[in-house]
């Protein structure tokens, strides 16, 4: 019986949590580059030397004494982003919009004190975002204003563009829409919308909430098949890039689109989560045995990595 | 699967299985740590006065269980306060010395506890020439009892032990002795009591006997040992009542406290008054039989057990043990069920200190203190305090949780709530600030199931940590640790998917 359900798994070539561990993350990925997409000033650091784009780096507070400091280093800036350093699926992330008579504006319009916001620095500093608990700075970069080809299907916030790479080929991809439920914020287990994009096409497909299928936004009601991602090719090639910037072979690429910049490198992921599977319907067991079988030369430059995704990973159907 | 892991892990499996093969096939350790063992409780109470003479030394020897093949002492225990108690092996026997200086109506106590194992019967070594007692009787009389036994030369020694037995009772088997034969051996019989005339019928037929004192097995409180003799058949020691001369059915079991001639209990320098002896059934398990049996052996894995180890120090071991059981545990519910918990190992040391709270108690209190946590930690958040401090706080909150419910739990009587302590508290407040970061961040149902995953996660391991035999196990084959180790290198590589697995990616799995 559960033997029959295991087989139906594996048939439909999903990838289970065990196996992305065993398998995939501790053979592919070293431990000791790690650190490269932990923290994200460093991942900052490796994009700059690439020539990849990120969104700009206001701030660094690295110690409790230079919390006070902040506001001087912000002086003219109306908006930013507020965020660990080392922090976790979304956590601990604070998107300012405006400054009024010395408060701030959350992007959800909510007004917070100073106090509160080096209250804020404090914990990330001391540590209660990051990934193990350890000490932490906290990073204050641009805010991203986001391309309206996500318009119509985003509830405040900024939707990103997750990527699966495996060995530098871009294996399977989504965009994930802020939703009220997320407060903004685009993480799955927050409450946001998934929606898988074909690779090949660069157009949504179906998308899924909290493991529940759906097909139009919970929040505006649009229909989410069938949106044309801008930069799409771009957006590939900056994520197949990934792995010469790090030498991880599993990793999840976020990436945002801002009106003004085209998109930008947010994080990079050594542990993505599997949710995509859902979001795209379809299992990526299947895809990375697929690229393990792609003939050696594909693997040679990110732009044949990118061709031969765009080539083998298009939905057949719709 | 890495081959080498599995490698690893079966070269594990082997060497456990060795070892535990080694300590039942060679050692006799059980096999089956369930099945219960008949065992007999002696005890013995001595009373004495002492003779009024001052600064005089007492000595009280008495016969003790022997520990013969297919007996077993496992315990012995000796309450004789300021008396120095020895045990001297004296021939045969075994004899408890009790000396020192006697005060007024002073008792001697002692216990033992005897296992009797038919099936482990060493084959016994014939008796030498010493097992034949002296002749009593004089020469004509010797002369008689030959005449008297001769006829039932040509008979097998069981027959030959029946004519025996009939003769004493005054039952003549053909051919009958003749009239001046039978009279003067009433008169033998008459001199030296039935019993001495059985010893010398014996003797002259050539069969090794010997006066044995101790008990016939039942339950009971006695005063007077039960006398019979042993009488060596050509393969074995078989008992025969001393006064008719039959042997004992097998179903009769006899424990022999003192083989010979010498009084079971005797006492120079003082007066003795009164031995009470008390037999009782008990019943212990296989392993319990073994502690003492393993404590006092000479075998090197009997040496290097841990039933070696002083005791206060073995109970640190029995909940030891059975941290590697849980985190087994902990580790299949988590990768091959798929059970959410708060933090790793914080279901085991929950388990753990539920084997002091119960389980209600224990999950009910862990409850009650992660309420209480949360909504102080909701209070004390607008007051942005420091990680450090506010985890201390936390912390000391806990701790104060536990004082008021010792307090309440002494007032009541309710010794659970008492128990508290042994809850893991860093653990506890670490849950209450995740759980508070968990509700904010991805909402009270995601923080519950979480919650509610840990309760169960941690409940079974504290079932499963209750198996009293398993835990017991772990303890008499500690090289079980190896066979955990080889299950968590294959477990460390299982890929497959997990059962919740099934669930959250039904939709996938449905398509094909």
């Amino acid at each position: 019986m559960i033997f029959r359900q295991f087989l139906s798994l594996r048939n439909a070539g999903v990838l289970g949590m065990n196996r992305r561990n065993t398998q995939y993350i501790m053979r592919h990925n070293q431990r000791s580059s790690f650190p490269l997409v932990d923290d994200k000033l460093l991942t900052k650091k490796l994009a700059l030397v690439h020539g990849i784009p990120t969104p700009p780096l206001y701030h660094v507070v690295s110690h409790h004494g230079d919390i006070a400091g902040f506001e001087r280093a912000l002086v003219d800036r109306q908006e930013f982003v507020l965020k660990p350093a080392r922090g976790g699926g979304g956590s601990g992330i604070i998107l300012i919009t405006d400054r009024r008579d010395g408060k701030f504006v959350t992007q959800s319009g909510k007004v917070i004190s100073r106090d509160e916001i080096r209250y804020h620095i404090s914990d990330i500093l001391s540590g209660i975002y990051s990934l193990e608990g350890l000490e932490d700075k906290a990073v204050i970069e641009g805010l991203i204003h986001p391309d309206q080809a996500f318009g119509r299907v985003t509830y405040e916030g900024v939707p990103d563009v997750r990527i699966i790479v495996y060995r530098g080929i871009p294996a399977m991809a989504m965009v994930r829409l802020p939703t009220r439920q997320s407060d903004g914020k685009a993480n799955l287990h927050r409450g946001a919308v998934g929606v898988g994009i074909d690779i090949g096409r660069g157009k949504t497909m179906d998308g899924v909430r909290r493991s529940g299928a759906i097909t139009h936004h919970p929040d505006t009601g649009e229909l989410l098949r069938d949106i044309e991602v801008p930069f799409w090719e771009r957006m590939l090639l900056m994520s197949a890039q990934s792995i010469d910037m790090t030498g991880l072979g599993y990793l999840g690429v976020d990436l945002v689109i801002d009106k003004k910049d085209g998109p930008l490198l947010l994080e990079l992921n050594a542990r993505p989560g599997l949710q995509i599977q859902i979001a795209n319907r379809k299992g990526l067991l299947e895809r990375l045995e697929m690229i393990d079988r792609a003939p050696k030369e594909v693997f040679l430059s990110p732009e044949k990595r990118v061709g031969w995704s765009i080539q083998n990973f298009t939905e057949a159907c719709s | 699967m890495t081959r080498s892991a599995f490698w690893l892990a079966i070269a594990l499996f082997l060497v456990a299985f060795c070892l535990i093969g080694y300590r039942v096939l060679r050692l006799g350790y059980p096999f089956l740590p369930t099945s219960p063992v008949k065992a007999w409780g002696l005890s013995m109470e001595i009373f004495f006065q002492p003779t009024g003479k001052d600064g005089k030394e007492m000595e009280i020897k008495a016969g003790l269980p022997q520990g013969r093949p297919g007996e077993a002492v496992i315990e012995q225990r000796d309450v004789s306060g300021s008396l120095q108690f020895n045990i001297l092996s004296e021939g045969l026997n075994q004899i408890g010395v009790w000396s020192g200086d006697p005060e007024e109506g002073r008792v001697i106590s002692y216990r033992a506890t005897v296992i009797l194992n038919p099936k482990r019967l060493a084959k016994p070594k014939p008796p030498g020439p010493d097992s034949f007692p002296a002749i009593i009787a004089d020469k004509s009389e010797q002369i008689l009892a030959r005449r008297l036994v001769e006829r039932w030369k040509s008979l097998e020694a069981p027959e030959k032990l029946k004519a025996i037995a009939a003769t004493a009772k005054g039952v003549w088997r053909k051919p009958l002795p003749d009239d001046n034969d039978l009279k003067q051996w009433s008169e033998i019989q008459k001199r030296y009591g039935a019993e001495g005339a059985l010893m010398i019928l014996l003797r002259v037929a050539d069969f090794p006997v010997r006066k044995v004192q101790g008990f016939i097995l039942t339950e009971s409180a006695i005063t007077q040992p039960d006398r019979w003799f042993a009488v060596w058949t050509g393969q074995r020691w078989k008992p025969m009542q001393a006064e008719t001369g039959d042997l004992y059915p097998e179903s009769v079991r006899l424990l022999p406290l003192m083989i010979g001639d010498t009084s079971l209990v005797s006492i120079s320098g003082a007066k003795l008054q009164e031995v009470r002896w008390g037999l009782s059934k008990q019943t212990l398990s296989q392993w319990r039989s073994h502690f003492e049996r393993i404590q006092r052996s000479t075998r090197f894995l009997d040496r290097w057990s841990l039933f070696t180890l002083p005791n206060q120090f073995q109970e640190s071991f029995h909940i030891l043990l059975l941290v590697p059981i849980g985190v087994l545990m902990i580790s299949v519910l988590r990768n091959i069920v798929g059970f959410p918990t708060f933090g790793i190992f914080m279901p085991v040391l929950m388990a753990l200190a539920f084997r002091s709270t119960g389980l209600g108690y224990g999950l009910g209190i862990f409850a009650g203190v992660v309420f209480i946590g949360y909504m102080v930690r909701r209070g004390i958040d607008r007051l942005r305090l420091l990680l450090v401090p506010r985890l201390s706080f936390l912390i000391t909150l806990v701790i104060l949780a536990f004082t008021v419910s010792a307090l309440i739990g002494s007032k009541f009587g309710i010794r659970e709530f008492m128990a508290v302590g042994l809850l893991p508290f860093v653990i506890l407040s670490m849950t209450i600030e995740r759980f508070f970061i968990l509700i904010e961040e991805s909402g009270a149902v995601q923080a519950l199931r979480t919650a509610a995953g840990s309760a169960a996660v941690a409940a079974i391991t504290y079932k499963i940590l209750e198996i009293d035999p398993l835990q017991l196990t772990f303890f008499v084959y500690p090289e079980l640790l190896l066979a955990i180790m080889g299950l968590l290198l294959l477990l460390g590589n299982y890929s497959g998917y997990r059962l919740s697995e099934i669930l959250r990616f039904k939709i996938l799995g449905k398509k094909s």
